[in-house]
Formats: structure tokens, sequence, C-alpha cells
């Protein structure tokens, strides 16, 4: 009997956590580090929670530091997608920071580029 | 770990203790887009609030012939305040050696204050400060596995992402390493039951690891299969070297290098390493070492899960971009 203790307790515990944690980013489209042939028109960045869209942002920018998104980004449950103006063959810088609905803080940045550069 | 002759017991034990002081405590550790893993054999560097249930460890010992032994052990972290940290763990160790004894029983209570000293998110640099105190009497003392003394290790921790580097160096930026380094001082100088003087000692270790999540998200996204993007590979090395007080007894480093590789989940990480002895003082054999690790924050952010003074993070502020 006892040995079954403490892996339903862990179980239970496990269960009651559900959609409460830090929001890894799962994908993105462009893909991370990828190179894509024609320039995309947004990019979309698809997490592992939900997010806080009041305090969850991201920024698009060439290889000289210029903003090249088109400045709100709109958030939609676990996904987040900002517009683009239209890319030049170069690559370009995504940064983002995300708040999941429990308040955890998370960022990261990356890459991608536009044509065969 | 050291199980040699009787007379030689207590430094042994102490040898032990100070290899198992470093191989618990551990935290959920995100610095800027960099997580540290909650290591195995070492720390990670930062507070956290966290659990380790269990942490087992098999290994072989040095004498001859040599003695198994089963660790296990767990430790709960958590956080007073967004910078400071406590936690509390024990061990159970069995120790057979064929044909001979067999010792059981737990190890000394262990506690450990932390505080986070630094945590720069641009350059993936974590630094921590502790105190680790092993309360003497509070384990198997006549089984051997404690010690009637305490012991006091000021340590200081560190970690740091090498994804500061440039862009041109690729795969490599989802490198990172961890480290350790401590001065255990024992409360007593002399052991009169062995005859055999206390040793201090300098205990250190560090980890070198990859980060398939760091690499997926940051660098490049080869769309692995999801099991594979959760890994982090990684080498533990954790030593331990009596640097005073050491009259009349072995002034020898021992310690394990681990190589292993952890799984990063939502609410827990699971890590496996062998355990390899740096000597035959250090054991013989490969041994191994698992770990099952909760995060309370995730698991529980608005209960448990966050600091006692304040709140689990600082109050959001709106982002400007």
């Amino acid at each position: 009997m006892r040995r079954f203790v403490i892996p339903s307790l862990l179980f239970a515990a496990l269960s009651s956590a559900v959609a409460h944690a830090h929001a890894f980013l799962d994908h993105a489209n462009p893909l991370v580090g990828s190179t894509v042939a024609s320039a995309p028109r947004e990019v979309s960045l698809t997490f592992t929670q939900n997010l806080e869209a009041a305090f969850s942002s991201v920024q698009v920018t060439d290889a000289n530091g210029a903003r090249v998104d088109q400045g709100k980004a709109q958030v939609n449950g676990n996904t987040m997608r900002i517009g683009l103006k239209s890319l030049s063959p170069g690559t370009y810088r995504v940064r983002w920071h995300a708040l999941s609905v429990d308040t955890h803080k998370t960022e990261g940045s990356f890459t991608f580029t536009v044509g065969g550069r | 770990m050291l199980r040699s002759s009787s007379c030689s017991r207590a430094f042994a034990l102490a040898i032990i203790l100070v290899a198992l002081s470093a191989a618990e405590a551990l935290a959920h550790c995100f610095v800027g887009p960099r997580f540290f893993p909650a290591t195995l054999a070492t720390d990670d560097p930062c507070v956290a609030d966290e659990m380790s249930l269990p942490t087992v460890a098999w290994s072989k010992t040095g004498d001859v012939p040599a003695a198994a032994e089963w660790d296990i052990s767990a430790e709960l972290s958590k956080r007073i305040t967004e910078d400071l940290g406590i936690s509390i763990g024990d061990t159970w160790s069995n120790i057979h050696q064929p044909g001979g004894f067999t010792h059981a029983g737990f190890s000394n209570l262990e506690t450990t204050l932390q505080y986070q000293l630094l945590k720069d998110g641009p350059h993936e640099l974590a630094l921590l400060l502790g105190l680790i105190v092993d309360w003497g009497g509070t384990g198997a003392v006549d089984s051997g596995l404690a010690t009637p003394w305490s012991t006091l290790t000021p340590t200081f921790y560190f970690g740091k992402g090498f994804g500061d580097l440039p862009d041109s160096f690729g795969w490599v930026r989802a490198f990172a390493v961890t480290g350790q380094i401590g001065y255990q001082i024992p409360t007593r100088s002399f052991d009169i039951d062995s005859g055999s003087f206390i040793p201090q000692v300098l205990v250190y270790g560090a980890s070198l690891q990859y980060s398939m999540p760091y690499l997926k998200s940051e660098i490049h996204d080869y769309q692995l299969p999801d099991f594979i993007n959760h890994l982090i590979p990684l080498v533990e090395m954790q030593l331990s070297t009596p640097v005073a007080n050491n009259f009349g007894n072995s002034g020898l480093t021992t310690g394990t290098i681990n190589p292993g590789v952890i799984w990063v989940g939502t609410y827990f990480q699971v890590g496996a390493e062998a355990v390899l002895p740096v000597n035959h003082a250090s054991g013989t054999g490969v041994g191994f070492l698992g770990q099952l690790h909760l995060y309370l924050d995730d698991m529980f952010p608005t209960t448990i899960g966050r600091p006692l003074l304040g709140g689990s993070s600082a109050p959001p502020q709106q982002l400007k971009f």
C-alpha cells in the first residue's frame, strides 16, 4: 500500500498543475535559423503555454537594428503574430518577451534569412 | 565513494559526506533566454522553488572486495524572497560488502542558504552564494553513515551560457557551463573515536551542457523529434580535496565524472548519469545516478511555488515594443 502513496501524490501534483508554467517557444514561422526564398508577411510564434497579451510582445529588426515589423503584435492563446514590412534579402532578428497566464516571464531571440544570402 | 579500513573510516565518511553534499541542492533557473537545468551531481546557480524526489545513486566502493552502495535522497528548495532561498535535504544509504558488513541509515540533515548575486540575461550569466550546513548527529552516526560533528561549507556557484557569442558561432552557442567551489569546515578538528584529524576540504565541481531546447528556439530549428528537442546532454564533475588539518590522512583528491542526459519537461525533468570514479579511492566500476526533479514554481505558481515574502516575480511592466 505504502509504495503507491508517493507515486499517487506525484501524479496528483502533476495533474493539478495543468496550464501553469513558463511559456517556451514551441515553434516559429519562419522557422528559427531558417532561410526562406521569399519575404514573409508576418512572423508567427507558438508557445507551450497561453500568453498574457498585455505583457507579451515581439519585434523584428534588420541587420542594422532598424525595425521592420508593423509595430503591434497580436496575441491569441499561445500564439503571437506580428506583421512585417516588405523585406529585402538579408538576415532579420526576432526578439520576443512572453508572460504566461500564471505570470512566468520568458524571453528569447532568433534570426531568419530572406533570400539565398 | 570511499570505504576503507576501520582506522580511516572517519576520514572516509567525511569524504563521502562531502561528495553527497555536492550531489543535491537543485533549482529552476532561467537567465535571459537560457534555462539551466537542475544538474544531478552539482548545483545550478539559482534559487528556486523545486523538489528532487527522489535522487537515486548506485556505485561500488574502492574496497577489496568492493561494497555496493545505494543512496536515495530527497531535497526541497524554497525561495524566501526573490533572491534568497533555503533548501533542506537528506540521504538514506545502504552499503553492503559481500560476505561482510551492511550499513544502512540516514546521513546528516543538510540545509543550504543561498543568495542570488546576479542574473545577467543578455550574457546568460548567473552568480550565487551559499552556505551549506551539514548538521552533525542528525543521521546514523552509529552505523558510520553520519558524523557527530557538523560541517559548514561556504560555496560560490556560477553559470554561463554561450548564447551571447556572435551568430557566426552557430550551434556552439547552445553550450553552457556551470560550476561551484566551496570550502568545507568541520566544527571539530579531531575525531577521538578514530584518532584521526578531520580535514578541511575544498569541494568543487562543474558541468558542461548542451541545450537542445536552446538550439531549437534560439539558433536553428532542425525540426527534430520532440523528445530530442527536450534533451540536455551534459558531463558533470565533482571533486573534493583535503587542504588543511589533514595530518596522517591521505591528501588524495576524490570524485567522479558523470556523463549523462536530462530530459526537460514543462513541470518536471528527469536525469540519468553514469558515475565514473576518478581514481580507485573514489570507487570502482561504473555507477549510476538518476533523478526526478519537480518545478514547484510551475506546478503551484500561486501557492507553494512563489517566494514566502513578496511576489513570484517583479510586477509585470508593459513592454514598450
